[in-house]
């Protein structure tokens, strides 16, 4: 599973990173850092949270949808 | 005779008899549901225009759809921050910054102050965020088995906390709370005065810190640059003013409804209180449930908004509490389902102007109600007292007296 990120719509919320750190890679100052993101096998249900819970929208799965909805 | 607040772009039928001052429920109201009484605009349209509904009596153009109000704040182009109400209060025109600068302009403000309230800074003040509560909580639990929630615990809590970041000791705390009640509660007669007190008290702080350098939030504002030059005084101001009426009155009003809520739900209480490591996703619950403020936006262009005659100059509002009752967005929202997921609450706003204090907000929350749950017994709004809440600027609850005997 591969994540998208838009930094352009990132606001600095960190909610991703609330639910994955590891995953979910921050700035200083709170903000994503650029570069889209390779989500490891046995990760897929965490990092979906973490994309679930942006309130922007700055994050989008690509490829597969995921098998937790 | 007062103007009349319809401008005559608006069709007649688009106006909704609605506004977050004069609805009902929205003056002080004893065991009042401020958040389930705005709920109700989910039954009509996307978009309204509703006279009366800001402070100084101007309508609004309301957006009632998360999605809507998300279009309508990351557009910072169309829709400007720009608006100056606090200072407007004193017959001037002064940004409160970053609030109220719009990119450009607002990204180097917003990058200069981002790292002091950024997560990574956060962390580093928790253990002092939880000292406090823990004395405040102890103190309490140590002299009775009731008290007045936002008196002895909401508002000292969140403000020394807030104090503590600006570098001031905390024995001006009810002073303080004293000009933000009648700034952002107070009438006509209350607010100017009251808006002239912060401004001379953040002046003469600046004043102070540029003759004295000391290792706090005001020192770094009159030290700090941005784009290469010193902030000017009126700069320094607009942060000071910000700073200072943002952090006195939202999470204390936030903490107040979370246990308001808990004190009239014993089976969440009691899960809380039993199962801790829930209190985070509880939280962010409570947070979408119990939403604080207003954000109005003003129109830099004509522009039809699902299908809604937008002017320029018009006042778009996106109303944190109906975003987070909307049920396209969240699945029985007027439920509080403490397990909920996928919370993309808009309780801290959307776009560039997200809420700087959100990440300590949040902290401080959690651990007000960590500490609180472990430390006081079930507790129920004492018989014969009713919390009095109110709709308005900035939602808010008083005297919640808590019993556990
Ligand atoms: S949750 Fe969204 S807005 Fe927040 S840091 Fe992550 S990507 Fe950025």
């Amino acid at each position: 599973m591969r994540i998208i990120v838009q930094n352009a719509k990132c606001q600095g919320h960190a909610r991703c990173a609330a639910h994955a750190p590891h995953i979910f890679k921050l700035d200083d100052a709170g903000y994503i850092l650029p570069g889209n993101i390779q989500v490891v096998e046995g990760e897929e249900l965490t990092a979906s949270r973490g994309v679930r819970s942006c309130p922007e929208r700055a994050l989008e799965i690509d490829g597969e949808p995921s098998s937790t909805g | 005779m007062a103007k009349n607040p319809v401008p005559d772009h608006v069709p007649p039928e688009m106006v909704r008899d609605f506004s977050l001052f004069t609805s009902p429920g929205m003056s002080p109201t004893p065991n009042g549901d401020p958040h389930a009484a705005v709920a109700c605009v989910h039954a009509g349209p996307p978009i309204f225009y509703s006279p009366l509904n800001t402070r100084d009596g101007r309508g609004t153009w309301v957006i009632t759809r998360a999605s809507d109000q998300r279009r309508v704040l990351q557009d910072t182009e169309t829709f400007s921050s720009h608006r100056n109400i606090f200072a407007s209060a004193l017959g001037e025109s002064w940004p409160m910054i970053p609030l109220e600068l719009d990119p450009p302009s607002h990204g180097a403000f917003r990058s200069l102050l981002n790292p002091l309230l950024s997560p990574k800074r956060v962390s580093v003040l928790e253990p002092a965020v939880r000292e406090r509560a823990i004395r405040l909580i102890d103190g309490i639990a140590a002299s009775g088995t009731s008290c007045d929630v936002m008196k002895d615990f909401a508002f000292p809590f969140t403000v020394h906390i807030f104090l503590h970041l600006l570098g001031l000791p905390d024995d001006r705390i009810d002073t303080f709370v004293g000009w933000a009640r009648d700034l952002l509660h107070g009438d006509d007669t209350k607010r100017p005065p009251a808006a002239r007190t912060i401004v001379s008290f953040i002046d003469e702080l600046a004043a102070a810190r540029r003759e004295d350098l000391v290792d706090d939030f005001m020192t770094f504002i009159v030290q700090a640059q941005v784009e290469g030059r010193r902030l000017t005084k009126q700069e320094v101001r607009g942060v000071g003013v910000l700073v200072f009426v943002a952090g006195l009155d939202t999470v204390a009003a936030a903490i107040g409804f979370d246990l308001a809520y808990l004190a009239r739900n014993l089976k969440d209480q009691e899960l809380l209180r039993s199962e801790p490591n829930r209190i985070v996703l509880a939280a962010e619950e409570l947070l979408r449930a119990y939403p604080t403020v207003q954000l109005i936006r003003v129109a830099t262009k004509d522009i039809d908004f699902e299908g809604a005659p937008i002017r320029k100059g018009d006042y778009v509002s996106c109303a944190t509490m109906i975003a987070n009752r909307d049920p396209t967005e969240f699945e029985c929202p007027n439920t509080v389902d403490l397990a909920r997921e996928d919370n993309r609450h808009a309780t801290f706003g959307y776009g560039p102007h997200r809420c700087l204090g959100s990440h300590l907000a949040r902290r401080e929350i959690v651990i007000g109600l960590e500490e609180w749950l472990s430390r006081i017994p079930a507790f129920r709004i004492k018989n014969g007292t009713a919390p009095i809440t109110s709709g308005g600027h900035v939602f808010g609850i008083e005297n919640l007296i808590l019993d556990w005997s």
